[in-house]
């Protein structure tokens, strides 16, 4: 990250996964997702705004603004943290070029909930997740006058931040030969749109041990768990609204990977790559187990570091095409989005993000009785879906921006009839 | 408080059913007062595409309504034809029209409505024509069809499984129209019952039980589905 000499703020060029989201953005439609923590105490918005002013100085990679360059997008740190926003009736309002040009985040206090939302090119899941516990922790040390150990992801927020913090992961483990990117396109959820925008959540709320010796009787983790539920659900609803198999499009789930476990990165920047695993009802009934396998078995073939770098070195070498960086950047956002719009989002149904155990030093738990993980809608596909689990419950959000919940029915029949007791709720009142 | 229809719980905070839309009711459980997880939504209520749409139809309709009023008055300041294009646009607009201001329209409704409808303008016709053929043909003959159509819609409409059986068993009714036909022909008419009807009786009767027994027989069923699937 450098600093300019007339200009002391520091500067970054976007990481090879975030250099599509921006070209990819259009009207009413931006990548932006939502993490939140909810106290036990209503928040208290004079001392947020505080905490914050702390915060951004830490994370300049993450409290940042879009801007354009003559040929790439960059971020650049911001100098002030940005107002504390209201809550509107739905979460991740649409944010535009111009709001990102001033901050391309957002803090939203509402009653005893903090919410950061984020637009995609600052940083992943982990990243935001690191920021927002920094953020809490801040506001909770300021408002009770406690100290919180520098522990959990809790980091010394008076220091400069590391170098590692702000590398591009992705170009240092790039590998030598590329993955190809051949897919087939996935099925995509019917139905009428929202006006205005407005965006349902609906959160599902279970026991995390119930939900982990359930997934343990088919044999697998809690995320190929829940995606394989997923899976059933999408493939039921995909038969109710036509009963001819034939017909049928492939289901298939993008999975994000945080690359952090697999190779030794401390970066707070982008650093995630997905596996999207595929059943295809054309070839006939899948049973529960065989899903589960299906996933299972992708998962473990893809998320090694030797497959993984090869994924990784297609998208750098795409990003250091000199035809591609020679291109001026209105031109390139037009061939990325027509790129992302042909190649990315078709290949899946949703995205099925599961940010995992959300874990906090002893004495912040006091404090905070939840958190959430909200993924916005894709650009043309109406859902997407995010969840972890904290303190003993499993919290999945689903997001869409369609009227119909017909996937969450039956998401939640598929839970119901395998004895996972859920409970509801909503944005809707 | 669980929800009374799809049975999921759900937490106080919720008045509607996120899943369902059923609104959260309880006749002994009183529901806790909790604040919603999120401001009210204030969006003005959604403009429904479909009513623009079937109401630009209906406008669309009375174009040449208008236009045939017209031209029907100009010659003579009488109305002379415009009676049958008025009854004729009406049971088009009943036939296509209407139902589309319904999400899910019921055809045990629309079907009979379309042929009350129908009967009406045959009386007009009969009306305007000095006819006298309404009461002994046209009425018995529109009863029967409006009967073995509206059947056949309804059982269509609610029943999953059996449409051999139904088709089957509306094709064997539609044979007995014919001679029905012929019957309320002669004695309107004064024609001589030559038995015409009993040739496409013979034919949809036999069509009808192929039907059934394809419907009753799975092998035979297997057997035509094998050489004529396409």
């Amino acid at each position: 990250m450098a600093k300019s000499k007339k200009n002391p703020l520091r500067w970054v060029r976007l990481d090879n996964a975030a250099k599509i989201y921006p070209a990819a953005m259009r009207k009413n439609w931006s990548n932006i997702y939502r993490q939140s923590m909810t106290l036990y105490e209503e928040i208290d918005t004079v001392v947020l705004k505080s905490a914050l002013e702390v915060t951004v100085k830490r994370f300049p990679s993450i409290a940042a603004r879009l801007r354009r360059g003559a040929f790439w997008f960059y971020l650049q740190q911001v100098e002030a943290a940005p107002e504390i926003q209201e809550e509107k009736s739905h979460p991740l309002c649409y944010m535009s070029e111009k709001e990102m040009s001033k901050y391309a985040f957002r803090v939203i206090a509402y009653r005893n909930r903090i919410a950061v939302e984020f637009f995609h090119s600052l940083t992943d899941g982990t990243g935001a997740l690191i920021f927002l516990k920094n953020l809490v922790a801040e506001y909770l040390e300021q408002k009770h006058n406690i100290s919180i150990p520098f522990e959990q992801g809790i980091i010394d927020r008076r220091v400069p931040p590391k170098s590692e913090e702000l590398e591009d992961s992705f170009l240092k483990y790039a590998g030598r030969v590329p993955a190809s990117r051949r897919d087939t396109n996935a099925w995509r959820v019917p139905g009428e749109k929202e006006p205005e925008g407005f965006i349902h959540v609906t959160c599902f709320k279970a026991d995390v041990d119930s939900a982990i010796a359930l997934a343990h009787k088919y044999g697998c983790t809690l995320t190929v768990f829940f995606s394989a539920v997923m899976m059933q659900a999408l493939m039921n609803y995909q038969k109710e609204l036509n009963p001819n198999t034939a017909k049928h499009k492939p289901i298939k789930l993008l999975i994000p990977i945080n690359l952090r476990t697999l190779f030794k990165s401390e970066t707070l920047r982008n650093f995630a790559m997905f596996t999207v695993p595929e059943i295809d009802a054309r070839l006939g009934e899948y049973s529960f187990e065989e899903i589960c396998k299906a996933v299972y078995h992708k998962m473990g073939y893809e998320l090694t570091q030797k497959h993984m770098s090869a994924v990784i070195a297609k998208n750098v070498n795409d990003e250091k095409n000199i035809l591609l960086r020679l291109v001026p950047l209105p031109l390139k956002n037009i061939v990325m989005k027509a790129v992302f719009d042909r190649s990315g989002e078709r290949k899946s149904c949703l995205s099925m993000s599961n940010l995992g155990v959300v874990r906090l030093p002893e004495i912040m738990q006091k404090y905070v009785s939840r958190v959430d993980f909200i993924l916005g809608v894709q650009a043309t596909a109406p859902y997407n879906c995010g969840f972890l689990s904290y303190n003993g419950k499993v919290y999945i959000n689903l997001t869409r921006n369609i009227r119909d919940a017909g996937l969450e029915r039956h998401f939640f029949e598929i839970l119901r009839d395998m004895g996972l007791e859920v409970t509801v709720e909503s944005n809707r009142n | 408080m669980y929800c009374v229809k799809c049975g999921v719980k759900l937490e106080d905070t919720e008045k509607i059913c996120p899943l369902c839309e059923t609104e959260v009711y309880h006749p002994i459980v009183k529901q806790e007062q909790v604040p919603p997880n999120y401001p009210p939504d204030k969006r003005p209520p959604a403009k429904k595409k479909t009513k623009i749409i079937n109401g630009v139809v209906l406008f669309l309709i009375f174009i040449p309504l208008l236009t045939s009023l017209i031209s029907d008055l100009q010659p003579d300041g009488a109305i002379n034809w415009f009676g049958y294009v008025a009854g004729a646009l009406t049971l088009a607009y009943i036939a296509f029209g209407l139902p589309m201001w319904f999400k899910r329209p019921n055809p045990a409704i629309f079907v009979p409505c379309f042929f009350a409808a129908t009967v009406a303008y045959l009386k007009y016709i009969d009306f305007v024509t000095d006819g006298d053929w309404f009461l002994s043909f046209a009425f018995p003959a529109a009863m029967y069809f409006c009967l073995i159509i509206s059947t056949l819609a309804t059982l269509l409409f609610y029943l999953k499984r059996g449409k051999l059986y139904i088709w089957g068993g509306f094709v064997i009714a539609l044979g007995f129209f014919f001679p029905l036909i012929e019957l309320l022909l002669s004695l309107t008419f004064d024609l001589r019952f030559i038995g015409w009807s009993a040739y496409p009786f013979v034919v949809f009767g036999l069509l009808g039980g192929v039907l059934i027994y394809l419907a009753a027989n799975r092998f035979a069923r297997d057997a035509v589905q094998r050489r004529l699937f396409f």
